[in-house]
């Protein structure tokens, strides 16, 4: 009776730990199995050492009562999905750094070999810098623009959109219920040479500034820089302007009334008070325009001319036209390497909470 | 039988239900290896039995709305017939994990043009098709017998034929081309198009150089096509590199001349008769698809009744009266003038039965190798900016 | 506030809304092309240069089968990828907002990175291991990868929609006999289930509408998606344009449903708290 009583004991002090490690190790094996790390008898030994870990925390859980059943709750409940994760975005990434470095003997080799093969990232970095300069420049670019058009969009819904508020949320996300590559074909026919937009520029008399300004070249819209740069603003709009939303929702009008009496001016208000409120959104919002503007090829694709390739098109077409995965590969890490590092500096700055 | 055993000798395990569920159970932990686990749920590739059906996977919009059902009936075979393959190099991907391991794929019959064909029988990835059970296949143009991959004629029969030449809009050229020169002309700065496939684009400014295409072997012949063809790119002559889409281009404006094939810009005239279509003077390419069977296939049999149905001129001439693409069977001009109207005006068109001074000055490329056809095909990505 | 300055505001107003304005325009002018040539009537196989108003398109909706085969798949696929992702989703959202625990931090930063990572790695990272694995692609290698986007988005939206979700109900349930089950399924379940709802349905638009991760893990699978885009380097038929604008009609009915479910809850909720008082 005292053994059974110290044991609970022992185990209930901490569940938490047990399930915590639990999950990380069944993870980690998952990869490991995955990712092909261990194969053979050992992958069948680790196997069942995983399952054993599994069926220790069912037990720890039925002999640790109420308490200790609370405490593993949260683990059984992320089991699942983070399994899930492990096996099906981990997994692949250790499967692509592998990849990276491999290379194939003849050229419709099925599968390359692992050769610690450092050239492919050497000519990825080499061969493809000037894919990679435009994917982060025409993110940018667009990151920017997207502030520009969605923080107005989203003010104004946020502060004069009443009791219409969510109508005109919903509005705004209304044209994203179409498919996104039918949304982009749509632009080949708005931008062509004789279509709706061009002419209206030609009417005003606007294309000698357009030129000027390298947003027209030789009096044509599609298939310039600025035409993938639209396209990309215009497919990311709305996840500029939900996040500001969601920020500027929660300033109390009454703060800004107070604002206004201290600053005067509304411009100032705005300045001083609302805008610092509205960061956290602004911030999240760069996030969700910038990360997928900068692997995006569908744009690029369709809008865009051989000079404003990004580097998705040349992933793309190294993977699934070239069939040179290893090179793919490497091309993928070094973006998802700059695209993690500055989700990292982020996170630092603003916490993940804020993300969604 | 253990597990790892049953994985590695068989590459489409079938588990019983009961298998399957203990397997599952084992899941969580990872006891099994993926491929094990997802084929067992997928059910694997598309094994075909010897059944009375056939599948054929042709390009997009390239046959008439009657003969798939006329067939059907006077066959009872159960035909499928989709138009999935978009893009030579693209459906070599995709095909390329099943084939590779030596499974076979859902269709019996695909349609790789001619060079892609090749590859797929050097790699195996096609079977011999019984001829004797195609009589028809005699009706066969003569030009098109004995490619240098397929000496004896018993891979494939080619299912359409086309020209590549220059396609341009007369209402914006203002002039008539002639020449593939036409196309570096300054005054048709960003109003240029170019074709993603490389032997067509390639093909034509080597012939401007003076290169014959059966004589190109290795790279280094045709540097300076390739090199002609960069300094226009970046020049900003050239407007963008497309698949058919350059039709859109070219109706919407926005191409003043493009590299183009035959059979799309008669369809093109329908709507815009600015559209001319010419083989320049230089001379222009010409290519087939083909029909292929699909190693692993089990209906040759069927195949062979369709490819013996459509190279009868009676069915072949109702097809190009639709597609107008020209016809690999004789005697389809024929044909057409007997169909009356406006499609005996067909048996005119220059397109579809191009004068033998115009046959002339057709050339098409021989078969590469396969490290010179990995430097031609890096080469032009990087041109395309890919 | 003195005089002056009021003009000046109502200046910086009107600018305000007239950029709101012009974006709103700006949203909505590819929606118009789309839809305006589901209605054209094309002499040839190309739809790009409008030639005449016809409704033969929205009469045959279905007229070509590749596509109508395409969306059948596409919904399929979103309707498996949508189930899992929101079941794996929901038990992730609720495990971080109803449970303190070790590890919550991490356990978040690895939430997100799916959804900070681009697409195109997303997609070919994947693909690279169902390669050198040996997997064949298809139904189930594409409704992997959807489940493996939707889960992370599934569990964030849905553990912000949550967040000030008040537990003690569930307790109070329990503290009047109830097991903890029958606290969940009969208190805690029906309050979340709007937000559950309301992410399950996005996260199944995320997938209808998915062209770059499938692009690379569908093998000869075509979706929506890909059959448009298949279809864009040959002839885009005018049937795309109707099933599009069907979408998103379907999506905009849904939508506006949403809303007028909510504001009508929201003043049943008010009359309630006024009763109350």
């Amino acid at each position: 009776m005292t053994g059974v009583t110290s044991h609970r004991q022992r185990t209930v002090r901490r569940p938490e730990l047990v399930g915590l490690g639990v999950l990380a190790t069944v993870g980690v094996g998952l990869i490991a199995i995955a990712a092909e790390w261990i194969t053979g008898v050992g992958a069948t030994v680790i196997a069942i050492f995983l399952l054993a870990a599994l069926v220790s925390v069912v037990w720890t859980a039925f002999v640790g009562g109420l308490d200790a059943r609370r405490a593993l709750a949260p683990y059984g409940l992320l089991k699942p999905g983070m399994l899930w994760l492990c096996l099906f975005f981990i997994a692949p990434l250790w499967s692509m750094l592998e990849m990276s470095l491999s290379s194939k003997k003849s050229r419709f080799d099925f599968l390359p070999s692992f050769t610690w093969e450092w050239g492919n990232f050497q000519k990825a970095l080499t061969d493809f810098a000037p894919q990679f300069g435009r994917s982060f420049g025409y993110a940018a670019a667009a990151t920017l623009l997207t502030l520009a058009i969605g923080y107005p969009i989203a003010y104004v819904i946020a502060f004069r959109g009443g009791r219409f508020r969510s109508l005109l949320l919903g509005l705004v996300a209304v044209p994203f219920f179409t498919s996104y590559l039918i949304r982009t074909i749509a632009w080949q026919s708005l931008l062509s040479d004789r279509g709706p937009i061009v002419g209206t520029i030609d009417k005003l008399g606007l294309n000698a500034p357009l030129e000027w300004l390298h947003i027209m070249n030789n009096g044509r819209l599609m298939n310039t820089p600025a035409a993938v740069i639209g396209g990309l603003t215009y497919n990311f709009l709305p996840f500029m302007i939900l996040p500001i939303y969601v920020s500027l929702e929660k300033v109390d009008v009454k703060l800004v009334d107070a604002a206004m009496d201290l600053y005067s001016t509304v411009s100032q208000a705005f300045r001083r008070v609302v805008f610092p409120m509205s960061l956290p959104g602004v911030f999240a919002g760069s996030l969700l325009v910038f990360i997928p503007a900068a692997g995006d090829f569908v744009n690029a694709q369709f809008l865009g001319s051989p000079e404003t390739t990004m580097i998705g098109n040349s992933i793309q077409n190294q993977f699934l036209v070239q069939l040179n995965y290893p090179l793919a590969s490497a091309m993928s890490l070094v973006l998802m390497a700059v695209i993690t590092a500055s989700v990292l500096v982020y996170a630092r700055f603003m916490g993940t909470e804020d993300i969604a | 039988m253990s597990t790892r055993q049953k994985t590695s000798e068989s590459q489409s395990p079938r588990y019983s239900r009961r298998e399957f569920l203990i397997r599952s159970g084992v899941v969580g932990v990872g006891a099994v290896s993926l491929p094990a686990i997802l084929s067992a749920c997928g059910g694997g590739g598309g094994s075909s039995q010897a059944t009375n059906t056939l599948y054929f996977e042709n390009w997009p919009g390239y046959m008439d709305s009657e003969t798939v059902a006329l067939f059907k009936k006077e066959t009872g075979i159960d035909f499928t017939y989709t138009e999935k393959f978009n893009d030579n190099n693209e459906y070599f991907a995709k095909v390329q994990p099943l084939l590779a391991k030596g499974k076979t794929i859902k269709p019996d019959l695909v349609a790789p043009t001619y060079w892609m064909a090749a590859r797929w029988i050097q790699l195996g990835w096609a079977q011999k098709i019984e001829m004797e059970a195609i009589p028809n296949a005699k009706n066969l143009r003569k030009d098109l017998k004995s490619p240098s991959w397929d000496k004896n004629n018993e891979y494939q029969l080619p299912y359409q034929t086309g020209i590549a030449g220059i396609a341009y809009n007369a209402s914006i050229t203002g002039r008539e081309l002639k020449s593939v020169e036409d196309l570096f002309d300054p005054a048709f700065k960003g109003q240029i198009g170019m074709l993603t496939e490389m032997r067509d684009t390639v093909g034509l400014i080597a012939m401007a150089n003076g290169i014959k295409l059966s004589e190109i072997s290795s790279f280094d012949q045709v540097a300076s096509a390739f090199d002609k063809l960069e300094a226009a790119k970046k020049d900003g002559q050239i407007r963008s590199f497309t698949g058919n889409d350059y039709m859109d281009d070219l109706s919407a404006g926005n191409f003043a001349a493009c590299v183009a094939w035959s059979g799309d810009v008669l369809q093109l005239q329908a709507e815009n008769p600015d559209i001319k279509f010419v083989i320049p003077e230089e001379g222009g390419t010409s290519w087939y698809d083909t029909m292929l069977l699909v190693e692993g296939s089990q209906h040759g049999e069927q195949a062979a009744k369709w490819m013996d149905y459509i190279y009868d001129p009676v069915n072949a001439a109702r097809i190009t009266a639709t597609v107008q693409y020209i016809s690999p069977v004789d005697g389809v001009r024929d044909e057409l003038v007997k169909l009356g109207g406006e499609t005996a005006k067909l048996a005119e068109s220059p397109l579809l039965f191009p004068s033998d001074e115009e046959i002339a000055r057709l050339q098409s490329w021989g078969a590469l190798s396969e490290t010179e056809e990995a430097k031609f095909d890096e080469r032009f990505a990087t041109i395309i900016g890919a | 506030m003195t005089a002056a300055q009021a003009p000046r505001q109502a200046m910086g107003r009107k600018i305000v809304n007239a950029i709101a304005s012009l974006g709103m325009l700006y949203l909505f002018a590819p929606i118009v092309v789309i839809v305006l040539f589901s209605f054209n009537q094309p002499k040839g196989k190309f739809n790009i240069v409008w030639q005449g108003f016809t409704l033969d398109n929205w009469r045959r909706p279905f007229a070509v089968p590749e596509l109508t085969d395409a969306l059948l798949v596409s919904l399929k696929v979103a309707f498996f990828s949508t189930l899992i992702a929101t079941i794996l989703g929901t038990m992730i959202a609720l495990a971080l907002s109803r449970y303190k625990f070790r590890g919550n931090g991490a356990i978040n930063l690895f939430l997100v990175l799916p959804l900070t990572s681009p697409e195109v790695v997303l997609g070919s990272s994947l693909a690279t291991l169902f390669i050198s694995r040996g997997v064949d692609f298809g139904y189930v290698t594409v409704v992997i990868a959807h489940v493996m986007f939707q889960v992370s988005f599934v569990a964030v939206t849905l553990r912000a929609r949550i967040r000030g979700f008040d537990w003690t109900l569930e307790q109070a349930a329990m503290d009047l006999g109830a097991s903890p089950q029958r606290a969940f399924w009969r208190i805690t379940f029906p309050l979340i289930l709007p937000g559950i709802t309301a992410a399950a349905l996005l996260s199944f638009a995320l997938s209808i509408d998915d062209f770059i991760i499938t692009f690379f893990n569908a093998g000869s699978l075509v979706t929506f998606p890909l059959q448009i885009f298949g279809a864009s380097r040959v002839a885009i038929p005018p049937q795309i344009n109707v099933l599009a604008t069907m979408l998103l009609l379907g999506s905009v009915l849904l939508m506006v449903g949403g809303v007028i479910l909510e504001s009508r809850k929201q003043r049943k909720t008010l009359a309630v708290t006024k009763t109350r008082k």
